[in-house]
């Protein structure tokens, strides 16, 4: 039994992670050998292409730092719109809410790919284009519906008496968000705003027509800039490099997240 | 002195409270007493400010509170859930509104202090609620209302989450708490035996309305209505059914065994200890009758009972009929 489970947990492993090792390996495999089988074991191994992608121009961690820019700015402005909303949300009256959520729902679900060329035409308007801060804009809004969700069933999950005492103890609406009602539901702020950071770290068609400046770009198009900057060949070296720096800090995020969710659900027990 | 004037509240069209008017005196306990759902719990959520009338006043020491956000009330509630907060300390639990209030630390301190050695839980300051028991959470919950040092104490069933024993042990803790201050207290409940217990007068709800106010021993002895006679009193009182025009009422304990009163065989018996119950069936239908521990039932018997200890009721409206 334990030794079948095992078996099966390392499997589901080894599908899962396959893809990436191979990303790993080929990042440090020179592109000769990559295209080559007779390359002996000890000379196929190289450095180049980190070191190509660091000392490019605009340098590769540029993009790394734009797309946390962004990232983390359209985490915490959909966070900072999401959770007074949610708590508002959650405090109405149950036909009220079931109708605010199916609406809220069918924008979630409304494929944004749609929306990418009246964005331009807003962003041509204002004058949005090539600017990190206001990317962060459109991100916010596409990430608010998914956001309103998960926060809504998180503030529903906690029992209402617990917000009446602290009203009674003369706490005011902030000081019982701040105080009581958000420490109480960390775990599900925590896991929301991952995947908003998802979301906006992978966004793609918005990042293309909204910045074109080199130094502005964030990592999908630059990846994607990467894979097409040669017509005679695909760069799978290079292409791979720019793969694991883009992944590295977004693994750091979910290990020092997951500490904090975990933490959270051992002392969550919400009912007094 | 806490003072409430035709206070109504619905919800869409359905009336949960209506035409509620009740005075709690300074230093009095009054008991809000009903079955689930007859809007007893609405009417402290009105007074708190969690919610607002419909129709009708509030008024504490003169003042009226409508108008007036629950966060500067000055009430002290104690919830049936505790509603302790999870994250927090006894301590902390205990701190969080003096800190709002903006009282310096060293005398947050020291009142905490005083109030933990009242309420027992010196040892327990740095426990999280859920390393707590039952009556210890409930000892918090009293212990963060009486530092709010409030105008006035509303209890919403405080101790129906607790078993039996516990409930024995809290019972003088809550007299000596807060039943002994100079603060009028409102206080809910389904179970007649507390309400008797600790209130000094008691107000039947039923439906969202006001059925009688008392004294304990009113309520007992001279039930207003029908609803009053079965809801107060245990065990239950008996209803006969030899007469259509009135609806009569009789209590098991006063009825006695009596060889020339109305037949009757016993059908059960329960034992409580210091008496038993009897379970008979008679002409006038099934009675239970309170008797000593030591009496000897045939299984034939009569029994009877003295008229003025019947109550009679309007079949109708349930209003009381005796002569007063």
């Amino acid at each position: 039994m334990n030794r079948s489970r095992s078996l099966w947990i390392t499997l589901l492993l080894v599908w899962s992670l396959l893809p990436m090792i191979w990303q790993l390996i080929t990042s440090f495999t020179s592109s000769d050998a990559l295209v080559s089988t007779g390359i002996p074991f000890e000379h196929r191994w190289t450095l180049a292409h980190y070191r190509d992608l660091l000392s490019g121009d605009p340098p590769f961690w540029r993009y790394l730092l734009n797309s946390t820019v962004v990232g983390g700015l359209t985490t915490v402005l959909t966070l900072l719109l999401a959770v007074p909303a949610a708590y508002g949300l959650a405090r109405m009256s149950p036909t009220r809410r079931s109708t605010i959520r199916i609406t809220v729902g069918a924008a979630a679900l409304f494929p944004y790919v749609l929306l990418f060329l009246a964005l331009l035409e807003l962003a041509r308007e204002f004058q949005l284009g090539n600017s990190l801060l206001a990317i962060a804009l459109p991100y916010a809004g596409l990430a608010l519906p998914l956001a309103l969700l998960l926060l809504i069933s998180a503030f529903e999950g906690l029992p209402n008496d617990l917000d009446d005492a602290a009203r009674l103890e003369g706490l005011g609406l902030l000081d019982r968000l701040r105080l009581v009602l958000m420490p109480l539901i960390t775990p599900a702020i925590a896991s929301t705003g991952i995947l908003i950071f998802l979301f906006a770290w992978n966004e793609y068609p918005i990042a293309l027509t909204w910045l074109s400046r080199d130094d502005l770009l964030t990592l999908p198009v630059a990846m994607a800039r990467i894979a097409g900057s040669s017509i005679y060949a695909v760069p799978y070296g290079a292409y791979a490099a720019a793969t694991v720096l883009g992944s590295l800090p977004l693994l750091a995020l979910v290990l020092l997240c997951q500490r904090q969710i975990v933490a959270g659900l051992t002392n969550g027990a919400v009912k007094g | 002195m806490l003072k409430l004037s035709a206070l109504g509240k619905r919800f869409g069209t359905r009336w949960i409270l209506r035409d509620l008017n009740l005075e709690v005196q300074t230093g009095e306990c009054v008991a809000l007493l009903g079955p689930s759902g007859c809007g007893k719990s609405t009417a402290l959520r009105l007074i708190a400010g969690l919610e607002q009338p419909d129709e009708g006043n509030i008024e504490l020491e003169g003042r009226p509170l409508l108008g007036i956000p629950a966060e500067r009330r000055r009430i002290g509630m104690v919830f049936q859930s505790y509603a302790l907060f999870p994250h927090l300390s006894v301590r902390d639990n205990l701190d969080l509104g003096l800190r709002i209030r903006g009282m310096a630390p060293a005398d947050r301190r020291e009142r905490i202090d005083a109030v933990l050695n009242t309420i027992q839980l010196v040892n327990e300051a740095d426990r999280r609620p859920q390393q707590l028991s039952g009556g210890q959470r409930q000892r918090v919950a009293l212990g963060r209302a009486l530092l709010r040092n409030p105008s006035v104490y509303l209890l919403d069933e405080p101790m129906s989450n607790l078993d039996a024993q516990l409930r024995d042990e809290l019972r003088p803790e809550l007299r000596r708490l807060i039943l002994q201050g100079p603060q009028p207290v409102l206080y809910v409940t389904h179970d007649q035996q507390e309400a008797m217990a600790l209130a000094n007068r008691i107000a039947v709800l039923r439906n969202g309305r006001i059925e009688q106010i008392g004294t304990p021993q009113e309520l007992y002895f001279k039930p207003e209505t029908e609803f009053v006679a079965g809801f107060v009193g245990r065990p239950q009182i008996n209803w006969l059914n030899q007469t259509r025009d009135t609806r009569v009422g009789i209590r098991p304990e006063h009825l006695h065994p009596d060889d020339n009163g109305c037949r009757c065989r016993v059908i059960g018996r329960e034992w409580l200890g210091a008496s038993q119950l009897l379970l008979l069936e008679s002409n006038a239908g099934q009675l239970q009758m309170l008797c000593s521990a030591d009496y000897q039932p045939t299984e034939h018997l009569g029994v009877s009972w003295s008229p003025e200890d019947e109550h009679h009721f309007d079949p109708i409206s349930g209003q009381r009929l005796n002569p007063s």
